[in-house]
């Protein structure tokens, strides 16, 4: 690697052949838009016609006004939920595949296994909770062949329950091989030291994995986080309306609300949040790296 | 020894989460070959009917290739433009440096929904109409992040020695990118290009928006799900999860055979 | 002398490949013993045979003479100190040093202020102190492994097991940290087992050694009497440098002699007992016993030899030497005291009998 501004004149020539290309596409296909976001922001909405003007009043609304507010901490909520969900559950398939798979052909197997669920399709998920959860559904047929209840059930269908619970299981072979990338990079001889040194499973666990692990756990879960939080599907199919989130929210502003000001106002804010993360995410997985 | 523990409760926890990862597909699998209206018990009976119908369904049909049609433009596109964005930021500094990094990675955390919008508004602004196009675009930009991520962490592995001796035995700057850091980059590529494919192929939120009047297979199950589920969805459904299986086997199988390189194995 | 570690037929078997096979040997209290052995030899899984990192597909190990084969290595009360020294990155050295002593098998027997000035003792021993609130990232490879070091002693353990853990310290760490370790060994007075393939380092260190080829043991005997009596032609190879030749038997006036091929002899004096003439024997001698002089100086017996190669040491000359009709090169170091001989030059090559060390027949090469 070379300074740019020390290098040679042919050096600097080739990164700007590198660079230039996804800098243009880049320009042109996100920061354009997104300024045109906003600008569309600043905006109002008179009769059906976007109305440009220069005032934070949308973006402000998006932090005072229900239901902007409550949505957004709904959806932050459910995401939190789900990478808590998904996280737990992850971690102990990711640490079978580190740490009780003996041969690279096992190992790659079982990779292989939970990444087929991730590739079925999104949508094919969501549905299949639903119907499963539903009051015709599969848990209702049981519970009542069982006799453990005399009616369907509605509870489980059309909440936030089944929204965080289709959530989790959709993220939940990402936060797997997530976790397993961090639990892969722990060398062997660690895990050999503590034993060595007279540690319970427990506390090989406690001190010295989990902590190792963690950063780059959490940043993986960050975006769980965020890419949960931005869901429209699962809360469309399962949510009801007890479950909208915001990007529901910001589909109805586009198309029968029309209030596209608005629209592009929780955008705004969803991309200032997003960077935020990105930054949080990245300095983790830094500092996991800067260890080994 | 790298085993922690029980390997014996360790894997009861992880069995347990995996037959939940893979009890909704099955129960799916089942239903669609069930000859009854609703997907519950008691199961009727064996049927192919929601099969057949499946296959006469040309919509259904016709909005697999839109999709592969769109995914292959993605991966172009992603490919293009992700793989010159990964070396620039691996291997050169420059000022403003960390601003595009964090750029080129914001689409990963945006909703997609997010990012449809503030394309929405640009392609309205040039009055460009709504197609498979529009689609590629958007999905594109989305995926070279992947694309990036992917490529740049294997640039990062890679010795630089071999590429140094090439300009020293007086490569040029196009040859050594031909002939020594594609090859070593293939395999990170290539699966960066599989995991595009695949999250193109899926991929709803952006599609949403910018759909013309073609659908995608996304958008089209979208819309039958909305109406009614008659088992034909399960059906649609399955025929779905067997596909992706077999995609990635034969990429899998494929990428490793490419790569020549071995599955890391354990301690 | 009582044996601390007892290993009996000890065997580990992969799908496909044997990495120890019928290891039988004891390990005496309190001493310093080395298993010296190329890679693949065995010797590092044999270590961790020992430590329960590795159980094996039969034989047994004892402690004490329990039989511990199938103990897990929590149980075990040998510390080891780990080729990449595998300090927890997450714990400063203090920390990594308290470790073991923070553990539930040990408390409650040992208290908070135990830990503190325990830690602080061994970190001293091994100076380290001024660095102990440091990570494991922000220190040096020697420091690293002196924290390794001090991390194994610090509870106190009968057995200390070595893997390699000079390995990647440059050659002047190494050599500090030998002499350490050898001070540390006569101080504390625990059973150091040390796996090497640095034979000099083995031979330097250690009470007994312990040579492993293809899993098996060659020999286990002290420094002087492997280097001075291999029992075999690969423990002969192995050490230092020597030269093995085979030849004939011949009985003369004057004891015994060993026909080369090509027509050379070796006087071999009245040599042991067991030799008898016609017979093919194998025999080694040490590089540093031959001495060579330029031919026809002087009119004593000896083999005549063509100078093939020289390469000067600094301490020493090293010759390869070509013997008269044959493809046999004899390498001869010099410490000094000749005069300097040239490529192609004739030399004489003495060497006394009782140097000549016959390795077969007695059992010649693996035991």
């Amino acid at each position: 690697m070379s300074a740019a501004t020390q290098a040679p004149w042919h050096e600097r020539r080739q990164l700007l052949v590198w660079l230039i290309p996804p800098l243009l596409w880049f320009t042109v296909f996100m920061v354009i838009p997104y300024c045109l976001l906003f600008y569309y922001s600043l905006g109002s909405t008179e009769y059906m016609t976007f109305k440009p003007g220069f005032s934070l009043a949308n973006l402000i609304r998006v932090f005072r006004t229900e239901p902007y507010l409550s949505v957004l901490l709904k959806s932050a909520r459910i995401g939190a939920l789900t990478a808590l969900g998904a996280t737990v559950l992850g971690y102990p398939v990711a640490f079978c595949l580190a740490f009780h798979t003996r041969t690279a052909r096992a190992k790659f197997l079982i990779y292989l296994l939970v990444i087929v669920p991730w590739w079925a399709a999104y949508l094919v998920k969501a549905y299949a909770w639903k119907t499963i959860l539903g009051t015709n559904g599969l848990l209702n047929a049981l519970l009542l062949q069982l006799h453990l209840i005399h009616e369907p059930l509605t509870l489980f269908l059309y909440n936030q329950f089944s929204v965080v619970l289709t959530l989790i299981y959709i993220f939940t072979p990402f936060a797997i091989l997530s976790i397993y990338a961090q639990l892969e990079r722990i060398p062997t001889s660690i895990v050999e030291a503590s034993s060595n040194l007279g540690a319970s499973t427990f506390e090989t666990l406690t001190r010295i994995i989990i902590p190792l692990s963690l950063p780059g756990v959490i940043a993986g879960a960050i975006i769980t986080f965020a890419l949960a939080t931005g869901d429209f599907i699962a809360p469309a199919l399962l949510g009801g309306s007890n479950a909208i989130m915001i990007s529901n929210v910001v589909i109805n502003l586009l198309g029968v609300a029309f209030d596209w000001p608005m629209a592009a106002s929780i955008g705004i804010v969803v991309i200032g949040v997003g960077t935020a993360l990105i930054s949080v995410a990245h300095y983790l997985e830094h500092r996991s790296q800067a260890r080994f | 020894m790298r085993e922690l523990g029980s390997r014996r409760k360790a894997w009861t926890l992880g069995w347990t989460v995996l037959a939940f990862l893979y009890a909704p597909l099955i129960v799916m699998a089942v239903f669609s070959f069930n000859d009854s209206e609703f997907t519950s018990l008691p199961f009727r009976g064996f049927t192919l009917r929601w099969y057949t119908m499946l296959l006469d369904d040309d919509r259904l049909l016709q909005s697999v290739w839109n999709s592969v049609y769109v995914a292959l433009g993605v991966v172009a596109l992603s490919t293009l433009f992700g793989l010159p964005a990964a070396i620039a930021l691996d291997r050169y500094e420059f000022p403003g440096k960390a601003w595009f990094a964090r750029i080129v990675l914001l689409p990963i955390v945006l909703p997609g929904v997010i990012t449809g919008v503030a394309l929405l508004l640009f392609y309205m602004a040039l009055h460009l109409k709504l197609s498979l196009y529009t689609i590629m675009l958007g999905q594109g930009t989305g995926l070279m992040c992947v694309t990036i991520t992917e490529v740049a962490a294997r640039l990062q592995r890679m010795k630089k020695s071999t590429e140094e001796a090439a300009r020293t035995l007086g490569a040029t700057e196009w040859e050594v990118l031909i002939k020594v850091t594609l090859p070593g980059v293939m395999p990170a590529l290539f699966g960066a290009m599989l995991i595009a494919f695949s999250i193109s192929f899926d991929e709803i939120a952006v599609t949403y928006l910018l759909t013309g009047r073609q659908n995608t297979l996304p958008m089209t199950l979208w819309s039958i799900l909305r109406r009614q589920a008659t088992p034909e969805v399960n059906a649609v459904s399955t025929l779905v999860i067997v596909a992706s299986i077999l995609l990635i086997c034969v990429g899998t199988w494929l990428s490793r055979r490419g790569s020549g390189e071995p599955v890391e194995a354990p301690g | 002398m009582t044996a601390i570690i007892e290993v009996r037929g000890l065997q580990k078997r992969y799908a496909g490949s044997v990495a120890v096979q019928n290891l039988s040997f004891d390990v005496t209290e309190g001493e310093f013993l080395s298993l010296l052995g190329a890679s693949g030899s065995g010797k590092t899984t044999t270590l961790r045979m020992i430590a329960g990192l590795e159980y094996p597909t039969g034989g047994q190990v004892l402690f004490q003479g329990q039989d511990i084969t199938n103990l897990p290595a929590a149980g075990r009360k040998m510390r080891m100190v780990f080729q990449d020294f595998a300090l927890f990155p997450n714990l400063t050295a203090w920390d990594n040093v308290a470790f073991g002593l923070r553990l539930r098998i040990n408390r409650p027997r040992v208290s908070a202020a135990e830990i503190k000035s325990r830690v602080g003792r061994y970190l001293e021993i091994v100076q380290l102190s001024a660095h102990a609130e440091k990570l494991p990232h922000q220190l040096s490879g020697g420091q690293r492994q002196r924290v390794a070091l001090a991390r194994a002693l610090v509870t106190d353990p009968p057995i200390v097991l070595f893997d390699e853990p000079l390995g990647s310290l440059d050659a002047s760490m190494r050599k500090v940290m030998q002499i350490e370790l050898k001070r540390l060994h006569r101080e504390l007075r625990k059973t150091f087992i040390y796996v090497t393939h640095d034979q000099e380092e083995a031979m330097g260190l250690s009470d007994r050694v312990a040579v492993l080829q293809g899993g098996e043991l060659l020999q286990l005997a002290t420094p002087e009497e492997i280097y001075a009596h291999p029992e075999s032609e690969a423990v002969a190879r192995f050490i230092g440098t020597a030269n093995v030749l085979t030849g004939t038997v011949q009985a003369g006036n004057g004891g015994f002699a060993l026909q080369l091929p090509g027509g050379a002899r070796i006087s071999l004096g009245n040599g042991p007992a067991d030799l008898a003439p016609n017979q093919t024997v194998t025999v080694m001698i040490r590089a540093e016993q031959l001495r060579i002089r330029p031919a026809a100086s002087l009119a004593e017996e000896g083999l005549v030899a063509r100078v093939a190669e020289r390469l000067f040491l600094g301490d020493k000359v090293r010759y390869e030497l070509e013997l008269p009709g044959s493809a046999t090169r004899l390498t001869a170091l010099d410490a000094g005291g000749t005069p300097r001989l040239g490529i192609g030059d004739q030399v004489l090559v003495l060497v006394e009998p009782s140097r000549v060390c016959v390795i077969s027949p007695r059992t010649g090469a693996a035991r």
